[in-house]
């Protein structure tokens, strides 16, 4: 009875999260002069909203943006994070201390501090309108480099030492023991690189200004100034974001929610 | 020796990324808050060192300080709203019910989404006449405005976008926590006569006071790092008069600075992100303060 009350409580806040994702979703596959209707499944579906999207408004291009930028940003970072966390993890050099300490109270700056300085050293560099303006800025994943060095900390000294005596050199240990030792946290940091450069909207807009480099947030921002009344086919759009990642998230839930929790409470 | 120099060879790339675009940029906000553009076409070579005159007009800035008073405002409407949301989640979904993994990740889902594009389908719910939330509330014989267009429903009706957005992260931040908390804590409890309040009430609440805390943190520097919520859903109006003067009414400090920024104000931008950073350690050491009185 009680326990009752409980999944009826919880079905419903979960409606309530899901709903303007489903309503997005239902939007996007209605045509336009439906899509201010209160039926939730469209009286006429069609693909069109994802076709103009695509043909009329290059948001494929977009697409493929958000997908090089995200790709190649996860994939730096998170092989910069490993390297720098083996040596933190399994090394003493002078200055280890220090380092590790500065690296972390980085993480007490608010985002927006770095925008700026940043935006200045990027067009300086004369990097405007490029995907190393959008990746590289971001390449020291201080979280990422945290969960690493926890993680590899963990790993049994012993394995590192019989390899040593094999003859093997420092970074075949670090690429044949140490990565695939690792590989859930490198999967976890590898994922939330991911999507933290798939949503990196902000820092998307100030260093693009060609339509060509537009990532599908910023393609969004700039159709809706242009295209306030097209609903579904903004709708569509928010789809291209929003519907990816969130398959992404489905498949590999575990990582995302593992990760960004042990990160939290530790950090 | 050689040991060391290999340690610093594998830290090379992360250090040398981290020196460039996150260590100097702290020095280099400073040092462009002394300047101001002068030469727009080569913004920032033909800059000019005016000192603190950034800081001095700052603190005479009523846009900065109604933007920070709004930002406060989020703060105050959003951290204990989320708080209670996803606490409330976490308590339900820590008892033996089927399906919890279905659910915590159902409600988890939104908040690995953009805020821009979650801002925009909101914008869209909202709308006014024909959004659907607004219809809805209509249905129902709630007389509403637009309620992102009418100053006393914009902001909060950001908050709940965003609180129901957020929730997941601290329901699951609180579920890791309650999983921890030893049983025999709560049978103590119940061999004293306690029910599920006293419970709540006298162990868990004192227990997970750290992540409280944490959570409290987390949401002024969020409130203050704010600006894609707003950009997407309300651009910072509507606009209220007070006095004879005109203030946007969800115009958070985050936004404030991007439109200084946005008109080539860098100097100016940057010496609000300076303040912003004093704003949220002296934030973050008070409610580290008060918290430990409360409880203790």
């Amino acid at each position: 009875m009680k326990k009752g009350i409980l999944y009826i409580l919880l079905t419903v806040f979960t409606f309530i999260v899901l709903f303007p994702f489903l309503w997005m979703l239902s939007t996007s596959f209605k045509p336009n002069p439906e899509a201010l209707s209160l039926r939730f499944f469209p009286k006429h579906p069609t693909l069109e909203n994802f076709k103009r999207i695509i043909r009329d408004y290059s948001f494929g291009r977009y697409f493929i943006n958000s997908l090089i930028v995200a790709t190649s940003a996860a994939f730096f970072a998170t092989l910069f994070a490993s390297l720098a966390s083996y040596v933190f993890a399994k090394k003493e050099f002078p200055g280890k201390r220090v380092l590790f300490s500065l690296f972390l109270s980085s993480m007490m700056v608010p985002g927006l501090m770095f925008m700026i300085p940043q935006f200045a050293i990027v067009y300086r560099f004369g990097w405007i309108n490029t995907y190393r303006a959008m990746v590289v800025p971001h390449l020291a994943n201080v979280f990422g480099l945290f969960l690493l060095t926890q993680y590899m900390k963990t790993l049994p000294d012993s394995l590192i030492e019989a390899a040593r005596i094999d003859g093997a050199s420092e970074f075949q240990i670090f690429l044949k023991i140490i990565l695939p030792l690792s590989a859930p946290v490198i999967a976890t940091v590898f994922l939330l690189t991911f999507q933290f450069h798939w949503n990196n909207f902000l820092w998307q807009l100030i260093v693009t200004t060609s339509e060509k480099m537009y990532t599908v947030p910023v393609g969004l921002a700039m159709f809706r100034s242009a295209h306030e009344e097209l609903y579904s086919l903004k709708m569509a759009a928010s789809t291209l974001s929003i519907v990816p990642i969130a398959i992404i998230f489905l498949f590999t839930q575990r990582y995302f929610i593992e990760g960004l929790t042990r990160g939290a409470i530790k950090g | 020796m050689k040991d060391t120099l290999t340690s610093y060879l594998f830290l090379l790339p992360f250090l040398l990324i981290f020196l460039v675009f996150l260590a100097f940029p702290v020095f280099y906000a400073f040092y462009l808050s002394m300047h101001e553009v002068r030469d727009l076409a080569d913004v920032f070579g033909g800059m000019e060192w005016v000192g603190l005159k950034n800081y001095l007009k700052l603190m005479h800035d009523a846009r900065f300080w109604w933007s920070f008073l709004i930002t406060l405002y989020y703060a105050a409407l959003s951290i204990p709203l989320g708080i209670l949301v996803s606490f409330t989640l976490a308590v339900i979904l820590n008892q033996p019910l089927k399906f919890r993994n279905a659910y915590r990740s159902a409600i988890f889902l939104p908040y690995i989404l953009d805020v821009f594009v979650v801002g925009i389908v909101w914008t869209f719910l909202y709308s006014y006449p024909y959004g659907v939330i607004t219809r809805l509330l209509m249905k129902i014989g709630i007389k509403i405005p637009g309620l992102l267009s009418t100053p006393g429903t914009a902001l909060p009706s950001v908050v709940v976008a965003m609180v129901l957005k957020n929730c997941g992260f601290g329901m699951v931040l609180f579920l890791a926590s309650l999983q921890n908390i030893p049983r025999s804590l709560y049978e103590a409890c119940e061999v004293d006569g306690g029910g599920v309040w006293e419970k709540v009430r006298f162990v868990t609440i004192p227990l997970l006071k750290p992540l409280f805390l944490f959570m409290v943190i987390i949401g002024i520097i969020g409130a203050f790092s704010a600006f894609a919520e707003f950009y997407a859903m309300t651009g910072g109006g509507p606009a209220v008069i007070i006095g004879n003067k005109t203030f946007l009414s969800t115009e958070v400090t985050g936004l404030y600075l991007y439109r200084n920024f946005e008109q080539l104000k860098l100097g100016y931008a940057a010496s609000i992100s300076y303040t912003l950073l004093f704003i949220n350690l002296a934030f973050s050491y008070l409610a580290s303060l008060s918290m430990r009185r409360r409880f203790v």
